[in-house]
C-alpha cells in the first residue's frame, strides 16, 4: 500500500504541476513546501510541511488531509484513523480530465472517507480521548516513542517506510513560493466562476460525488470542479464558466432541485470559500488548553508538543488515574466500569503504583531523550500524565486558567512569571479594550522588556505608551501582547475577570505579573494576574449573591443545619455553620441550600435579657470569649455576631445566646418583663398572682380576686390600648425591638403598629410596646403596675384624669369600632342592660349619678377583657376592672379622688352578685343586656363569646368531654351537644363550664371576637400566640390572637 | 449656656468620626462661629451651622507611623496608630521573619532576636490607604530600612 502510495505521489506531482499552470490556487496565505498541492486543493496547509504525513499515506491521503484542513471539519479524528490504516489506492481518471480530476478526486476521497469512516467513528473517538492506552499506541506508531513489544516490529517497519516516503515527498514539494506568486493565483475575471448551488441537506458530499461521476461519464459537461464543504450544509460549490453549465450539470440530480437557485460567488469571496482560518495555528508549546472529551473533560492541560501534520498534540495533564482499577485491570481481573466515577486529579506517584504491584517501566523517548514512566501504555513524568490527543479534542480558545490550576502545574521553584508562553495564552484571552488611557503598563517582551510606562493611546492591537524613563522618545508603540498591566503595592484595585471577579482590595505585593491583593471584605490575600485587575477606588465584596441567597444571609442547609453565608464564590457559598463550639465553615453549592431564614426571632442571653437582631452583645464564654458586636442573626438560640475586628469568617462569630451578654442590658431588670411579654395569655394567667400580692388594696373584694385577677390581667392589657390607637409608640421588646411607630389598631392582645422606619405595619404584642416619651403613658402603666411595680403607679396617676375623657362615652370614636357603641349603650341609662345593673345595685347608680359619665371609662377597659379569652364573666371583670383604678386613685391624693366612688359603688355591686354564682352569674345580666340590645355587639363584647358550632370541652362534672355548642342562650349559658361530632345529648352548661378547643393548624375555626367575630376560616398557621387565619368568605388572611379562635365542629 | 450645649453636642457628634477628605477628627480645638439657627419644620429641632477648628488625623501614602500591634495572624499583623487600623501583610514583613503560631502568635526572625507579637510597637510605612465613609484602613510595610519593632514587650518581660 505504501508502495502504491509512492507511485501515486509521482503521478501526483505531474498532476500538480499541470494543475499549477492553470493557476487555480485560491489561497494567498501559504508559503509552505506543499504549496502546489495546497493550492490545487484551494487551500493552504502548513501542516503538510516537514512531517511527511502527506507522503506517508499516499497521495490520496494527502488530498484528503488538505481538503479537510480547508474545510476545517471538526471531526478530524477520522483522518488520524485513516492515516493509521494507510492510504487507499487512488482512483485515476483518464488523462484528458486530469486537471479536473484532481479536484474531483479530493471530493471523492472525502466522501468515501466518510462512508468508510462512519462505522469506525465511535471507535475513533474513544481512541482519541477515552482510552488512553490506545492513544499511546498510536503515538508510538507515529513517533519513535517507547512502545509495546508486540507492536514494535510492525510499527517500526511501518514508520521507516513512512519516513522514507515522507522524505521523498518533502524534497519534491520543497520549493518556496513567494507571496507575489500567491497573489497571481487569486481568481480573476478570466477564471471560471464559482457558483453556489443548493442541494438536499446532508447530501452535499453525495451530490459532489454524483457530479464527479457524471463528469466522468459525460465528456460534455463544462463544469470545472465541485466542492462540498463540511461546515456548509445545504450547499455545494460548482466551478464553471457559465451558470448554464452548472444547470446542465445539475440537471437530473436527485439531490439538486431543478428549481434550485444558483448563486454566483463574487470573485473576491472565492478565495474565502475555500480557505479557512486555522484555529490551531497559534497552538504552541507551553500554551494552556482544556480537554474537551473523556474523563479529563474540562481539565487544564499544558501543550508539550504539537504535531500539526497529524493534528495531534501532546499535553501534560494532572492524571485522573484510579490505581485500584488499573491494577486490577493489569492483573486481568474484571474491571467494573463505572461511568459516573471520575477519579480526582492527583499527581501520579510511582511508589504508590509499585505498592499496588503495578509494573512501571521506565523508557526513554527517542525524540526528546526524556525518560517517562510507562504503565499500561500511559506515560508519566514528574507525576504528570503525558497524553497525545487530537487537536480537535482540546479547546484552545478562551482558556482562563485559574490560579489554583496553574499552581498545580507549577514546579517548585518554577517562576510563574518567567513562563512567558503561559502568559501569552492568558493574553490571548484579553477582552477588548483591555488597556485604557492612563493605565500603568510594563513591557514584557522584546528589547524594551521591563520598561514601565503609561498608556497614551490604544489602537486595536497596538498601544502607544509614554515611557517612564525620560530619555526615551515621548511615545512608543507596542503590540498589546507585549504589554502587561503594572501595579504598585498600595494601589487599590478591582478584579475584573477570573475567579475572583468583582473583588476589590489593596495590592500588597507584586510578583511579576501576579499581584497579591488584600481583599477589602475578607481581609484575606488573593492572588490574581495583573492583567485581571483594574485600578479602582470602589469597594466591593465581589459577587454578593447567587440566586436568592445573599452574602450574610442566614440559610438552612440540606441536613437541616444552618449557617450564615460568609462568602460568595462563583458557584458556591461559604457558610459558617451554626455550631457554637467551634467555627465550622462549609462550602455549599446553591442547590444544597434549602432556604433562607428571614424570621426575626429573639433569644435570651445569659441574664435573660432579650436579644434581638442588631443588639450588641459580648461573648462571655467559649472559644470566642471577649468578642463583641451586633447580632446579625438569631436562630434556635444561636447568635451570629458580627465583630468588625474578627478577621476570620468575614467577621462572623457564632455563639450560643446563653454564653453572651447583652451590652447595656441589665442583669435582671427586664427579666420579668420579658416573661410577661412573651405571651399575653401567660400574662393573663399570671396576673391573679399579682393581684393576690396586693390584697391590701382591695380587701372587700377578696373572694373575687381569682376572677378578678384573670380578667383584670387581660383587662389591663386591653385598657388604655384602645386609647393607644394613633399614638406614637416604641416597641420595647420582641423582634421589632427599638422600632418606633404609630398604633393603627388594637386587637385583643395585639397591636398593629405602623413602623416609622420600615414602611410597614407589623403586629406586636401589646406588652411589647412602650409609649414614646412624648405621649403620656399612664394608660399603659397599670399593666406594669401589676405586682411589684405597683409603687410606680401613684406617681403616674395624676395623669390619669387627663386621659379619662378619652375613655368617656363622648370619646368613643377613639375606641375600637364595634366595641365602643356597646359600651356606651350598655351603660346608657335607657339600655336594658343597665337596668339589670340597676336592679342589682340601684344604689350604686343612683348614688353616683355624677360619676356616671365617668364610669364608662372603666368599662371600655373591661370591654376588651374578653379579648384575653377569659371574658366569659364580664360581670366579674367589672368587679375587677376598677381594682387597679381604684387602687391607683386610692393611693393618690389627687383631685380626682372623687372618682373613687365610681369604684366603690361597684364593689357592692359585684359583691351582691357574688353570693349567687361567683363565676357565671355576675356577668349574666351583662350578657343579657347586650344580647337583647344588639346581638352583634353583644357578640363582640365580653360575655357571649361562644358561638354555635364551636367545639368545646365541657368541664362540668359528669359531663366531661367534648361537645359542640348548639345554641347560646340569652343568659350566657349554652346548649351543648355532647360528643365531638355533636351527636350526643344536649346539655345546658354555664359558660364557665366549657372551654373552647384550641384549634390546630389547618383546622376550621370560628373567630370568637374582634372585628371578625362570627366569621369562619381556616387556621393556616400558628405563630406563637398568633394564628394565621384564612377567612372562608373573603379568602383574606388575618393574623389573630389564638385565644379568640375556636375550633369548629367538623 | 446655649453655647455650651451646642459645643458639647458638636463634640459628641463630631469627635472620633472620620471623613474621607479630612480623616479622623481627633479633637475640637475651638469654635469659630455659630450661625443662625434654622428651625426644622414640624419637628421642633433647630439646626445651627457651626464653624470649628479641630485636630484631624489622616494617614498618607508613604508616611512613617508608629503603631501598636493588635493582632497577629498568618497573613500578617494588624496594628493601630490611634484610630487608624493598619495591616502589614506577611509579604511586607522582612523575609527572615517567620510566623510562629501558638498561644501568642508572632513573627520572629530566625535567630529569635526580633519578635513581633501583640502589643509590640512597630514603626511602619503606609503604602496604601483605603478610605471609607467611616473608616480609614491602611496597608503598611516594615520591609524597609529603619522600619520594624521599636519596643518589644516580650523582650521587656
Amino acid at each position: 500500500m505504501a508502495r502504491r502510495g509512492r507511485d501515486d505521489d509521482d503521478d501526483e506531482v505531474e498532476e500538480e504541476e499541470e494543475y499549477e499552470e492553470e493557476a487555480y490556487g485560491l489561497d494567498d496565505e501559504d508559503e509552505d513546501d506543499y504549496e502546489e498541492e495546497a493550492r490545487g486543493a484551494g487551500k493552504a496547509s502548513r501542516s503538510r510541511g516537514g512531517s511527511g504525513g502527506g507522503g506517508r499515506g499516499g497521495r490520496k491521503r494527502s488530498r484528503e488531509d488538505n481538503f479537510i484542513d480547508d474545510s476545517a471539519i471538526e471531526d478530524d479524528e477520522e483522518d488520524d484513523d485513516h492515516e493509521d490504516g494507510g492510504g487507499r489506492p487512488k482512483k485515476k481518471g483518464g488523462g484528458g480530465v486530469r486537471g479536473f480530476f484532481d479536484e474531483e478526486a479530493q471530493v471523492d476521497e472525502d466522501e468515501e472517507e466518510e462512508d468508510e469512516g462512519e462505522g469506525e467513528d465511535d471507535f475513533i473517538n474513544d481512541a482519541g480521548a477515552d482510552i488512553p492506552d490506545e492513544d499511546v499506541v498510536r503515538v508510538s506508531r507515529h513517533r519513535s516513542m517507547p512502545m509495546r513489544d508486540e507492536e514494535e516490529d510492525i510499527d517500526e517497519i511501518e514508520r521507516q517506510v513512512r519516513e522514507r516516503y515522507a522524505r521523498s515527498s518533502h524534497i519534491e514539494y520543497g520549493e518556496e513560493t513567494a507571496e507575489v506568486e500567491q497573489q497571481a493565483l487569486l481568481p480573476s475575471v478570466k477564471d471560471p466562476k464559482l457558483w453556489m448551488v443548493k442541494c438536499a441537506i446532508g447530501h452535499e458530499r453525495e451530490t459532489a460525488i454524483c457530479l464527479m461521476q457524471k463528469f466522468i461519464d459525460r465528456q460534455d459537461l463544462q463544469i470545472k470542479s465541485v466542492v462540498a464543504l463540511d461546515h456548509l450544509k445545504n450547499y455545494i460549490y460548482v466551478e464553471a464558466e457559465k451558470e448554464a453549465h452548472v444547470r446542465e450539470a445539475c440537471k437530473g440530480l436527485r439531490n439538486i432541485y431543478s428549481s434550485a437557485k444558483i448563486t454566483l460567488v463574487p470573485i473576491k469571496e472565492m478565495a474565502d470559500v475555500l480557505s479557512v482560518e486555522s484555529k490551531s495555528v497559534d497552538l504552541s508549546r507551553d500554551a494552556w488548553v482544556r480537554m474537551k472529551l473523556g474523563i479529563y473533560k474540562g481539565d487544564l492541560a499544558k501543550v508539550v508538543d504539537v504535531d500539526n501534520v497529524r493534528q495531534r498534540v501532546t499535553v501534560k495533564l494532572i492524571p485522573r488515574i484510579d490505581l485500584q482499577a488499573l491494577s486490577s485491570k493489569l492483573e486481568g481481573r474484571e474491571v467494573v466500569k463505572k461511568k459516573a466515577f471520575i477519579p480526582p486529579p492527583r499527581f501520579f506517584n510511582i511508589d504508590e503504583a509499585r505498592e499496588m504491584h503495578i509494573r512501571v517501566e521506565r523508557r526513554r523517548d527517542k525524540d526528546s531523550g526524556e525518560y517517562f514512566e510507562m504503565i499500561d501504555g500511559l506515560m508519566f513524568k514528574d507525576g504528570f500524565l503525558y497524553k497525545t490527543v487530537s487537536i480537535k479534542s482540546i479547546s484552545t480558545q478562551n482558556i482562563q486558567p485559574s490560579f489554583d490550576e496553574l499552581e498545580k502545574f507549577r514546579k517548585p521553584g518554577d517562576d510563574m512569571n518567567g513562563d512567558m508562553s503561559s502568559l501569552s495564552t492568558l493574553f490571548s484571552n484579553r477582552k477588548k479594550g483591555h488597556f485604557m488611557k492612563g493605565d500603568a503598563v510594563i513591557v514584557i517582551k522584546g528589547d524594551l522588556k521591563n520598561l514601565e510606562g503609561w498608556v497614551e493611546k490604544v489602537e486595536d492591537e497596538t498601544v502607544h505608551i509614554r515611557p517612564k524613563i525620560s530619555d526615551l522618545p515621548k511615545t512608543l508603540v507596542f503590540n498589546e501582547k507585549e504589554l502587561c498591566k503594572y501595579f504598585k503595592p498600595g494601589d487599590h484595585v478591582k478584579v475584573v475577570s477570573g475567579v475572583q471577579d468583582g473583588a476589590t482590595g489593596m495590592v500588597v505585593k507584586v510578583e511579576g505579573h501576579v499581584l497579591i491583593i488584600l481583599s477589602d471584605t475578607t481581609k484575606e490575600h488573593i492572588r490574581v494576574f495583573a492583567d485581571h485587575v483594574v485600578e479602582s477606588s470602589e469597594i466591593t465584596t465581589g459577587i454578593t449573591r447567587i440566586g436568592d441567597y445573599e452574602l450574610h444571609d442566614l440559610v438552612v442547609l440540606d441536613n437541616l443545619s444552618f449557617g450564615v453565608i460568609i462568602r460568595v464564590e462563583t458557584e458556591a457559598f461559604q457558610v459558617l455553620k451554626g455550631a457554637p463550639d467551634r467555627p465550622e465553615v462549609v462550602l455549599v453549592k446553591l442547590r444544597e441550600i434549602k432556604s433562607k431564614i428571614d424570621r426575626r426571632t429573639s433569644a435570651k442571653d445569659r441574664s435573660n435579657n432579650m436579644i434581638s437582631a442588631k443588639d450588641v452583645v459580648r461573648v462571655v464564654e467559649g472559644s470566642c470569649k471577649g468578642k463583641q458586636g451586633p447580632v446579625e442573626h438569631i436562630h434556635k438560640g444561636i447568635l451570629f455576631i458580627y465583630d468588625r475586628h474578627h478577621l476570620e469568617h468575614a467577621g462572623f462569630i457564632c455563639a450560643k445566646a446563653q454564653s453572651c451578654l447583652l451590652v447595656g442590658g441589665s442583669t435582671a431588670g427586664r427579666h420579668g418583663n420579658g416573661m410577661d411579654t412573651s405571651d399575653p395569655r401567660l400574662g393573663a394567667l399570671r396576673s391573679p398572682a399579682s393581684i393576690l400580692q396586693s390584697p391590701g388594696r382591695l380587701p372587700p373584694r377578696g373572694p373575687h380576686m381569682n376572677y378578678g385577677g384573670r380578667f383584670g390581667g387581660g383587662g389591663h392589657g386591653g385598657r388604655g390600648h384602645d386609647a393607644l390607637v394613633g399614638k406614637c409608640i416604641k416597641i420595647k421588646s420582641g423582634p421589632y425591638k427599638g422600632y418606633r411607630g404609630r398604633v393603627k389598631e388594637v386587637t385583643g392582645g395585639l397591636v398593629r403598629v405602623e413602623l416609622d422606619s420600615l414602611m410597614k405595619i407589623v403586629t406586636v404584642k401589646r406588652d411589647d410596646i412602650a409609649d414614646t416619651p412624648t405621649v403620656a403613658t399612664p394608660l399603659r402603666e397599670p399593666r406594669y403596675s401589676l405586682g411589684g411595680e405597683t409603687p410606680m403607679h401613684p406617681s403616674r396617676t395624676p395623669l390619669h384624669p387627663f386621659q379619662t375623657p378619652m375613655r368617656d362615652p363622648g370619646a368613643t370614636p377613639i375606641h375600637d369600632g364595634m366595641r365602643t357603641p356597646m359600651r356606651a349603650r350598655a351603660w346608657a341609662p335607657m339600655s336594658p342592660p343597665r337596668d339589670n345593673w340597676e336592679e342589682g345595685n340601684p344604689a350604686t347608680w343612683g348614688s353616683s349619678p355624677a360619676y356616671q359619665p365617668g364610669t364608662p371609662p372603666a368599662r371600655p377597659f373591661e370591654a376588651p377583657t374578653p379579648g384575653s379569652g377569659w371574658a366569659n364573666t364580664p360581670g366579674v371583670s367589672y368587679n375587677d376592672a376598677p381594682t387597679p383604678r381604684e387602687s391607683s386613685y386610692g393611693n393618690t391624693p389627687s383631685p380626682y379622688v372623687p372618682s373613687t366612688p365610681v369604684g366603690q359603688p361597684m364593689t357592692p355591686n359585684s359583691a351582691s352578685y357574688l353570693p349567687g354564682t361567683p363565676g357565671g352569674q355576675p356577668m349574666t345580666p351583662g350578657n343579657v343586656g347586650m344580647d337583647i340590645m344588639s346581638p352583634i355587639i353583644g357578640g363582640e363584647g365580653e360575655g357571649n363569646w361562644l358561638l354555635p358550632d364551636v367545639l368545646v370541652n365541657v368541664l362540668r362534672a359528669g359531663n366531661d368531654g367534648p361537645g359542640v355548642v348548639r345554641e347560646v342562650l340569652a343568659d350566657g349559658s349554652c346548649r351543648v351537644a355532647v360528643g365531638s361530632s355533636g351527636n350526643g345529648d344536649i346539655v345546658t352548661v354555664l359558660p364557665n363550664d366549657v372551654e373552647v378547643v384550641r384549634p390546630k393548624k389547618s383546622d376550621k375555626v370560628k373567630i370568637m371576637n374582634g372585628n371578625f367575630r362570627g366569621y369562619n376560616g381556616k387556621l393556616i398557621g400558628i405563630d406563637g400566640s398568633d394564628g394565621i387565619v384564612k377567612l372562608d368568605d373573603t379568602y383574606e388572611v388575618k393574623i389573630l390572637d389564638m385565644v379568640i379562635l375556636a375550633k369548629l365542629a367538623s | 449656656m446655649f453655647f455650651h450645649i451646642l459645643v458639647s453636642k458638636l463634640i459628641k457628634d463630631v469627635e472620633g468620626t472620620c471623613s474621607g477628605r479630612h480623616g479622623f477628627v481627633v479633637a475640637i480645638t475651638g469654635v469659630e462661629d455659630i450661625g443662625k439657627g434654622l428651625i426644622r419644620e414640624g419637628t421642633g429641632y433647630v439646626t445651627f451651622p457651626v464653624k470649628y477648628q479641630c485636630v484631624v488625623f489622616r494617614p498618607f501614602k508613604g508616611e512613617i507611623l508608629e503603631a501598636v500591634v493588635t493582632m497577629v495572624n498568618k497573613m500578617g499583623f494588624f496594628a493601630e496608630a490611634g484610630p487608624v487600623q493598619i495591616f502589614v501583610s506577611n509579604h511586607l514583613i522582612p523575609d527572615d521573619m517567620e510566623f510562629q503560631s501558638g498561644d501568642v502568635p508572632n513573627y520572629t526572625t530566625s535567630d529569635g532576636s526580633v519578635k513581633i507579637q501583640k502589643d509590640s510597637e512597630v514603626r511602619l510605612k503606609i503604602i496604601g490607604t483605603r478610605v471609607d465613609a467611616t473608616e480609614i484602613f491602611c496597608i503598611g510595610t516594615i520591609k524597609d530600612d529603619f522600619l520594624g519593632v521599636i519596643n518589644d514587650p516580650g523582650a521587656a518581660v
